[in-house]
């Protein structure tokens, strides 16, 4: 599986998802005008139909009116129609972006590129991850700073930015709209967050004591629930009951403001599933599997951290202390003296107390006088006796 | 790179792609003609009325003309308006003029439901799309996760400090700014973020002015480090003087003498090792009089030299400070890239197998994932014979050969005091083993 394979889904399946919803919303569209059309055509019809002939002058007026109709249905569809195209065009800039890396004709790719697809990829991830802890603002700024903007989903994430204020603000206006926006889509997904809004609504009504209001709210919006939400519908109204402070545990969570919090990540959950996005981010996701990859026990050692380690660095290091070590079934050896490999052509060699350190490193580190002073240790030896190491 | 599955998709991309083309020319073309078929429908009815208030008006009746109404109709038809003329009634359509509308009608009807129905018809190439992501590409990570890992507050904490940094080396001290302040880290953290190495911010400020195509800083800095770059063998000073020479040449004539100057004045303490490459360059003034761009200099300049570039100048310039030219969070993350993929076919293997899930209870990842020699950090000795990592309990041992194998292994292979060297015929005492340590 290539890197693109397992990691770039949501790259491309938001803008998928969202030419989707621009279809069927073209579509709706062109099927109104079309009606409209054919109402009027119909009419034409009808009068041409009719015993007598038609009357010219309104015939002429008939006529118009088709002739008018025909022109929004053109404007309309041409309109949405290109909506449809620009957001393809999302798609395939993104896809071009992911073939991005071509390979020199002699087979092997410019290190500089990669390592730069490489650095915007991390700004991708990065910003993705920005997105779902809700810090758009450094998002914004860091897909302005680095110029991957068009890369990033940033822009649908703009909508779920008002919606989460605005439910921060405690007000429900926009992610209502929202439901009633996507609404076909949540009913497929199981969604039960319009329902929780108007719990919401409901119980601000009755923290307002405006219980008559309350009901009236219940009446309109709750029967469309009571097929799968009876009990809950039942437990809110007996709120209609209580005080609104009330101290009974049942009833004090939904007047707890915290709802309102809790809302605003349930909102952000079901965006994720509309976009079908799996819950967690590609970035932490890679985060774990990076930390794992390169954690070591001599992470965990007093004496054997590398500082140039990202898991031997503080925060990193706590990070991954629950996370599993990598695997090795290869022994792979580098000296600590000068960060290169050891192998045949810097073959590894042993201080009398058992420190390996490669053989270029040992001349380095020897002094004229034929002392060597051990670096990790500090021990001192006068022309120690050092024995070749086999590493199978 | 996951070449084929792009292929896959955008093939399915361009279908719809083409698609819509098509249908916006519909829209606009067959659409658009069955309008203007009826505007000029109204235009003529619309005479055949002025006609008629004409004729009333200037009391002329019957023999009146035979009212033109024909038209130049693009869809063929010769419409033909014959007006009767009766005062005192309304004026009725004749029963050629009511042929005329009802084809264009119908013609109408047929278009706009056709532009309906066409549409709805790609939805199965648009739908085509999102199976092909869905099957082309991997959504789901739980497998390769720990829940646990990256839930709870501290860690994210953790986390959003290690992204701050990242930006804060990287000389974009506002993004880490804003960070901070959106997650409300706390201060004492964020001081730290700031405290953190900031000598690459220099090198990465340069990097992006090589990047924008401006070399001033980077040729400042290349001179200050002239004799340690060269003791490095780094060709970055070289390539930076070469590019700013080829900047110089490309303006045409008018730069000539300055780039003569400048070659003369840097290019002279390179003779040695690049004496072939200089020639090579300064071969170019040959065509400098009709310009670089059809000339096999034209390369030179292109976009991929200056990212090479950039890179070679982030590359040896690191090396020469001795400091990561990655942020750690940049390696951990492309680290994680690469063992992504890894763990997924995995975890294919290991679900038709039944095996638990890999990372419960597990120590160890399941497989080795294959880094690049940069990202490696620690020496690891995995003992040959029993084919696991040395542990502190489990230490390395040399046998007096200089064979290196586990303390267990050695256990194992020893009988009584007398162990024989797995690799080597050498007999020898268990007890002389050494501990060592990489």
């Amino acid at each position: 599986m290539s890197e693109i394979k397992a990691l770039e889904h949501a790259t491309l399946k938001v803008p998928y998802e969202i030419l989707n919803k621009r279809f069927r919303s073209a579509q709706k569209i062109i099927d109104r005008e079309v009606d409209q059309v054919m109402n009027v055509s119909r009419q034409v019809e009808k009068a041409l139909d009719a015993q007598q002939p038609p009357i010219l002058s309104d015939m002429t007026k008939l006529v118009a009116n088709v002739e008018q109709k025909l022109q929004v249905l053109k404007r309309k569809a041409d309109e949405s129609i290109n909506d449809e195209l620009n957001v393809t065009q999302i798609c395939k800039r993104k896809l071009e972006h992911l073939k991005g890396i071509i390979p020199r004709s002699n087979g092997d790719v410019c290190l500089g590129s990669v390592d730069q697809w490489k650095r915007i990829r991390l700004d991708r991830l990065v910003i993705e991850h920005l997105l779902r802890m809700g810090y758009y603002e450094t998002a914004e700024e860091l897909a302005a700073r680095s110029d991957v903007r068009h890369l990033t989903n940033l822009d649908i994430f703009q909508t779920s930015r008002e919606v989460e204020d605005d439910l921060a603000n405690h007000s429900t206006t926009k992610c209502v709209l929202w439901c009633i926006d996507n609404k076909s889509k949540l009913r497929k997904i199981n969604s039960t967050i319009e329902f929780s809004l108007r719990v919401q609504e409901f119980v601000e009504l009755v923290r307002q004591n405006q219980r008559f209001e309350a009901v009236k709210h219940s009446r309109r919006y709750f029967p469309a629930y009571e097929k799968t939400q009876l009990n809950e519908i039942c437990h809110v109204m007996a709120l209609l009951a209580y005080p609104a402070d009330t101290d009974i545990e049942h009833y004090k969570k939904y007047t707890d403001p915290k709802r309102w919090e809790q809302l605003v990540l349930d909102f952000r959950h079901e965006n994720y599933r509309l976009f079908q996005l799996s819950n967690t981010s590609v970035f932490s996701a890679a985060v774990q599997a990076g930390l794992s990859a390169l954690k070591t026990p001599q992470c965990y050692s007093q004496t054997c951290r590398n500082l140039n380690c990202p898991v031997c660095q503080e925060d990193l290091n706590r990070i991954a202390l629950k996370l599993p070590y990598s695997h090795c079934v290869q022994s792979r050896l580098i000296c600590r003296v000068t960060g290169k490999p050891l192998n045949e052509h810097n073959h590894p060699m042993m201080l009398p107390n058992g420190q390996i350190y490669g053989r270029s490193a040992l001349q380095k580190i020897t002094k004229e006088d034929g002392t060597i002073t051990c670096p990790v240790t500090n021990v001192k030896f006068t022309k120690p006796k050092i024995d070749k190491v086999f590493i199978m | 790179m996951g070449d084929e599955a792009c292929v896959t998709v955008e093939k399915e991309l361009d279908r719809v792609v083409s698609k819509l083309e098509q249908l916006h020319e519909i829209a606009s073309a067959e659409i658009g003609d069955v309008a203007s078929l009826m505007s000029q429908l109204v235009n003529v009815l619309e005479n055949a009325e002025q006609m008629l208030v004409t004729t009333l008006n200037t009391g002329t009746q019957m023999n009146a003309p035979g009212t033109p109404g024909s038209v130049d109709d693009p869809m063929g038809e010769t419409v033909n308006m014959q007006v009767e003329t009766e005062p005192s009634a309304p004026q009725r359509l004749t029963e050629s003029q009511m042929e005329i509308i009802r084809d264009a009608i119908s013609k109408c009807n047929v278009r706009v439901q056709k532009l309906s129905t066409e549409h709805r018809d790609s939805h199965g190439a648009v739908s085509k799309i999102g199976k092909a992501i869905d099957r082309n590409f991997n959504s789901d990570f739980s497998s390769t996760m720990r829940v646990d890992a990256l839930q709870d507050e501290d860690n994210l904490m953790l986390l959003n400090k290690a992204i701050a940094k990242h930006y804060c080396r990287q000389g974009m001290d506002e993004v880490a700014r804003t960070l901070i302040k959106e997650c409300k880290m706390s201060d004492n953290d964020a001081q730290d973020v700031f405290d953190s190495e900031r000598e690459f911010a220099e090198i990465y400020s340069i990097w992006i002015q090589i990047q924008k195509r401006e070399l001033t800083e980077a040729l400042k800095w290349a001179i200050r480090h002239s004799t340690q770059l060269l003791e490095r063998h780094s060709l970055m000073e070289f390539r930076l003087h070469r590019m700013r020479f080829m900047q110089l040449v490309s303006n045409g004539l008018e730069s000539q003498h300055d780039a003569i100057v400048y070659a003369r004045t840097n290019f002279q303490k390179f003779a040695k090792p690049y004496e072939h490459e200089i020639a090579n360059l300064m071969a170019s003034f040959i065509y400098l009089p009709g310009g670089l761009e059809k000339t096999p200099y034209k390369i030179f300049l292109a976009q991929e030299m200056w990212t090479e570039l950039s890179f070679t100048f982030l590359n040896d310039a690191c090396q020469l400070l001795g400091i990561s030219k990655n942020s750690a969070l940049s390696v951990v993350v492309n680290a994680g890239c690469t063992a992504l993929p890894a763990l997924l076919n995995i975890k294919q293997v290991m679900q038709s197998r039944q095996v638990l899930g890999m990372w419960n209870g597990c120590d160890e990842l399941p497989i080795e994932i294959d880094l690049q020699p940069e990202f490696r950090f620690h020496s690891i000795f995995a003992c040959p014979i029993l084919r696991q990592q040395t542990t502190e309990d489990n230490p390395p041992k040399k046998l007096t050969c200089g064979h290196v194998i586990s303390n267990d292994a050695l256990h194992k292979l020893s009988n009584g005091h007398i162990l024989k060297c797995p690799y080597c015929p050498v007999e020898q005492n268990a007890e002389e083993a050494v501990r060592i340590y990489f």
